[in-house]
């Protein structure tokens, strides 16, 4: 682990916030007409001398480059161009729909759907999920952060700090899994929306994110490990899912329980080809909560016990008891929230590490396509890829896990959907036990 | 069900040729059902049901015993429990001997209470000759003193030859009653899941009955289109009776999914099957109540008892409708269905189906899906059922001569093929079947 002292963590906004919720502290130039925390476009930050350099802008503390990885590799820019798509079109005519740009529902994750009054002139919604979806509306910090300002300037005046695990997951998941007022239930999966499946520590690095952990970056925002952002992530996602359970409109009404609430397989699997749970009985989808159990088994024993037990115990209720579903899914809920602040908190070591990988490890062999396997494989991503930049191992050792991290990333990448594959992972992970630090 | 051959055996022949369903649906049916179980012993001696050859004479084939023991499953049904599937259901169970298990035993053998099996009786005789025709106490005197066949019944001999009855006793099992359904907990622990059909399923039981003239004499002619009709009208009043029950009312997330069509959940993930469907009104990601028969029954009533037809199909889509706003309005729309069901099988049971009927049915069946209507693989596999019923009705009446049916069995070909796997099911594929079908089918 580097020495390097972590930055202090701002807390989280509220999830779905998209305005931040302090006032600026030096009134910023807004376009007239224009509401506090506006959203300006993309084209604010696109310049060559500013985001949108092919090298590094002298003096510059990033890369500069920031929108061509956007523009050219990153998906979230194809965003909103997808709702115009044959497939969503189709989509939205299963639903009743008569397309699908023209629908808040698909608009507000595929693109920066604020309100229009805090929407600048130059602001475009065809520029999909752009800047400042994520990095929160410019028109209160684009002075300070233009003019050089330290980093906790631009916070205070609102930009969103998403190099903090906590508060990135609570943005990634208010789309990639919801919040109470988005949601991809099951009607969008069978009108043929995609399944979403959403690891943050993966999903931050085959974006492909576009900043580089450096000596600079780590001076000005602290190092944080892979496996940290996976643990935050993990917690975090499982603290959303249990949200969507104690939601009313996921109630189960007339005979229809929302299936998205379901591990998609427990119906989705052809006659004779599955096993656990209860014969003939819905199964609830507890990828999140295995991971976050892994997690916890190593850094906060006693709740890792508690999350058993209420998890055990919600999945019994699911067997006629709505009721006590939703208090055990309270439980769970609040175990997850003070779990990814330990995470956040937490000094992840080498040893740690390899005891998750371990723990990973042993909940591997789930059929392929499950949303347990696809968690595996991606924390056992995240394990190898904190292990290979932990200075602890050999260079052979660093390099065969590089290899396998970097198979997994292609996978993912080369298709929208794919599954990952943990065995690449598993093996070069297992070639490092019983090996010493170095 | 062996059931028709003990009753036909020493009867004497009912009043005239009188259409046999009509004569049936005037009999009460009998309210005796405690008598003793005698055992599979008492009925196949060779002098009695255990024969090869007929003794001149005598009114049936006196091989039921044979044909039970040596073709039909049912004489296996006890000993399948200690078979490795079996095994695998009751481990996942976690039930110890499947043998012992009264929840496996109320259909794999003819579990009556201790104090009404006789001195011969073995449950080892898996669904023997009294599961289907009645504890034999009663009636095994009248029956072996040659009485007629209404004295029998009389007695207590269950009257299998009537459609409706003979369907209410096969769907104790093969559907279920409020004491014991193939739930889901059952289908998911591995038990197999068998779509019935009244008429497909006597003929391939096989029967044990052959209607010759001493047959019809006795129990008039029977008439594949009706048992097949009657057996659907049944089948939908007993799948809305358990829809009505309380004990398959949904509890939070937990719903009874065996009364869901079963391709409405597993189908492969990545196959984007979702169309609109104007047959149920359900929008994507619902899932939908196996309806199959209903979609029969509407079929045949709207040939038969058009009016009715029109109430089935309403109740039918408002039923859809109801599963997803609340359960009260699913038992409104249940209860209707039921009803409307009910009021069906007096009417189908009455009903003379004739040549123009077949040929209109046949029509009706392959119309739909050639047309465009919604199909899923429960609704292809009750249309291959059904065509079956009618071909074989055909044949039996004398509606076709040999080339016509010839035609007819050449056509019907590549239907099989179309629905043999559940999870390879096309419904392109099926509705080709059947455009090939109407295409090559001889006119009557």
């Amino acid at each position: 682990m580097s020495p390097v002292p972590r930055a202090p963590a701002p807390a989280a906004p509220a999830p779905a916030a998209r305005a931040p919720a302090a006032a600026s502290p030096t009134p910023p130039a807004t376009p007239a007409g224009l509401k506090a925390g506006g959203h300006l476009g993309v084209v604010s930050c696109s310049a060559s001398n500013c985001h949108g350099d092919v090298n590094r802008p002298r003096g510059s503390s990033v890369a500069g480059n920031e929108y061509l990885i956007w523009s050219k590799a990153d998906k979230h820019h194809n965003s909103y161009a997808v709702l115009t798509s044959a497939p969503a079109l189709r989509i939205a005519k299963a639903l009743g729909l008569p397309d699908a740009v023209s629908q808040k529902r698909c608009l507000d994750c595929h693109t920066d759907n604020v309100a229009a009054d805090a929407r600048g002139p130059q602001f475009h919604i065809e520029d999909g999920v752009g800047c400042e979806a994520c990095h929160g509306g410019a028109s209160s910090w684009l002075g300070t952060h233009i003019s050089g300002q330290p980093r906790k300037v631009n916070l205070a005046n609102g930009m969103y700090p998403t190099d903090q695990p906590i508060a990135r997951a609570e943005k990634c998941l208010d789309c990639h899994v919801g919040n109470g007022e988005r949601f991809v239930d099951h009607r969008f999966y069978s009108a043929g929306h995609p399944r979403l499946g959403f690891e943050l520590d993966t999903f931050s690095a085959i974006q492909p994110a576009h900043f580089t952990v450096d000596e600079r970056y780590i001076q000005r925002k602290g190092n944080i490990t892979d496996v940290q952002v996976w643990a935050v992530g993990q917690a975090a996602a499982l603290q959303r899912r249990m949200d969507a359970f104690i939601d009313p409109k996921h109630a189960p009404r007339g005979m229809w329980p929302e299936f998205a609430l379901l591990d998609c397989q427990t119906c989705h699997h052809q006659f004779g080809t599955i096993a656990g749970g209860s014969p003939g009985k819905f199964k609830l989808d507890d990828a999140n909560a295995l991971m976050v159990r892994v997690a916890a088994a190593r850094i906060a024993p006693e709740s890792a016990q508690a999350l058993d037990q209420h998890i055990a115990a919600m999945q019994r209720a699911t067997i006629g008891n709505w009721a006590g579903v939703q208090r055990e899914a309270a439980a769970v809920r609040d175990i997850a929230d003070k779990l990814k602040q330990t995470f956040a908190d937490h000094n992840f070591t080498s040893e740690d590490m390899r005891a998750i990988g371990g723990g990973l490890i042993a909940l591997s062999g789930g059929g392929i396509g499950s949303s347990r396997n696809d968690q595996v494989a991606m924390g056992l991503r995240a394990v190898a890829a904190s292990l290979r930049t932990s200075g602890d191992l050999a260079p052979p050792q660093s390099e065969a896990l590089d290899r396998a991290v970097k198979g997994v990333d292609a996978t993912l990448t080369a298709v929208s959907g794919a599954h990952a594959n943990a065995s690449a992972l598993i093996a070069a992970l297992k070639n490092l036990q019983g090996t010493t630090r170095r | 069900m062996r059931g028709r051959v003990w009753g036909r055996i020493f009867g004497i022949a009912l009043a005239g040729g009188l259409a046999f369903a009509a004569t049936a649906s005037a009999q009460t049916p009998p309210a005796a059902p405690e008598a003793t179980h005698l055992g599979v012993q008492n009925c196949s001696g060779d002098n009695c049901h255990g024969r090869v050859g007929r003794i001149v004479g005598v009114r049936v084939q006196q091989n039921e015993y044979l044909i039970w023991s040596r073709k039909d499953r049912h004489s296996q049904a006890y000993a399948a429990l200690k078979g490795p599937r079996a095994q695998r259901i009751a481990k996942n169970l976690g039930i110890a001997d499947p043998q012992q298990a009264p929840l496996c035993l109320g259909c794999h053998t003819d579990n009556v209470p201790a104090d009404r099996r006789g001195p011969q009786f073995s449950v080892t005789d898996g669904i023997g000759c009294e599961v289907c025709h009645g504890g034999a106490a009663n009636w095994l005197g009248t029956h072996m003193a040659g009485a007629d066949h209404a004295a029998n019944i009389a007695a207590g001999m269950y009257p299998t030859e009537r459609p409706e009855m003979r369907a209410e006793k096969c769907l104790n099992c093969h559907l279920g009653n409020s004491e014991r359904a193939i739930t889901h907990r059952l289908t998911g622990a591995g038990h197999p899941h068998i779509p019935f059909e009244l008429d497909v399923f006597t003929t391939i039981q096989p029967a044990h009955f052959v209607a010759d003239a001493a047959y019809i004499k006795r129990k008039g002619q029977p008439n594949d289109m009706q048992v097949w009709a009657v057996g659907q009208a049944e089948e939908v009043k007993r799948r809305m009776e358990l829809l009505l029950d309380p004990k398959n009312a949904p509890k939070g997330l937990d719903i009874e999914l065996s009364l869901f069509d079963c391709q409405s959940c597993h189908h492969a993930r990545t196959d984007l099957q979702w169309q609109a469907r104007a047959g149920t009104g359900l929008p994507p990601g619902r899932i939908k109540l196996y309806d199959a028969t209903i979609v029969m029954l509407n079929t045949i009533a709207a040939r038969v008892a058009p009016d009715a037809a029109k109430t089935l199909h309403d109740h039918m889509l408002a039923l859809h409708k109801a599963t997803g706003e609340s359960w009260e309005a699913v038992q409104r729309e249940a209860t209707a269905v039921r009803d409307a069901a009910a009021a069906l099988v007096p009417v189908l049971a009455k009903h003379q189906f004739d040549k123009a009927d077949a040929q209109a049915l046949i029509d009706a069946v392959i119309s739909g899906p050639v047309a465009g209507d919604d199909l899923d693989y429960s609704g292809a596999q009750q249309r291959v059922n059904a065509l079956e019923a009618i071909v074989a009705a055909i044949r039996a009446l004398g509606f076709a001569d040999d080339k016509q049916l010839a035609g007819l069995e050449s056509a019907r070909s590549g239907l099989y093929a179309a629905v043999a796997d559940d999870q390879k099911f096309q419904p392109q594929a099926f509705t080709d079947a059947l455009k090939a079908f109407k295409a090559k089918m001889p006119p009557l």
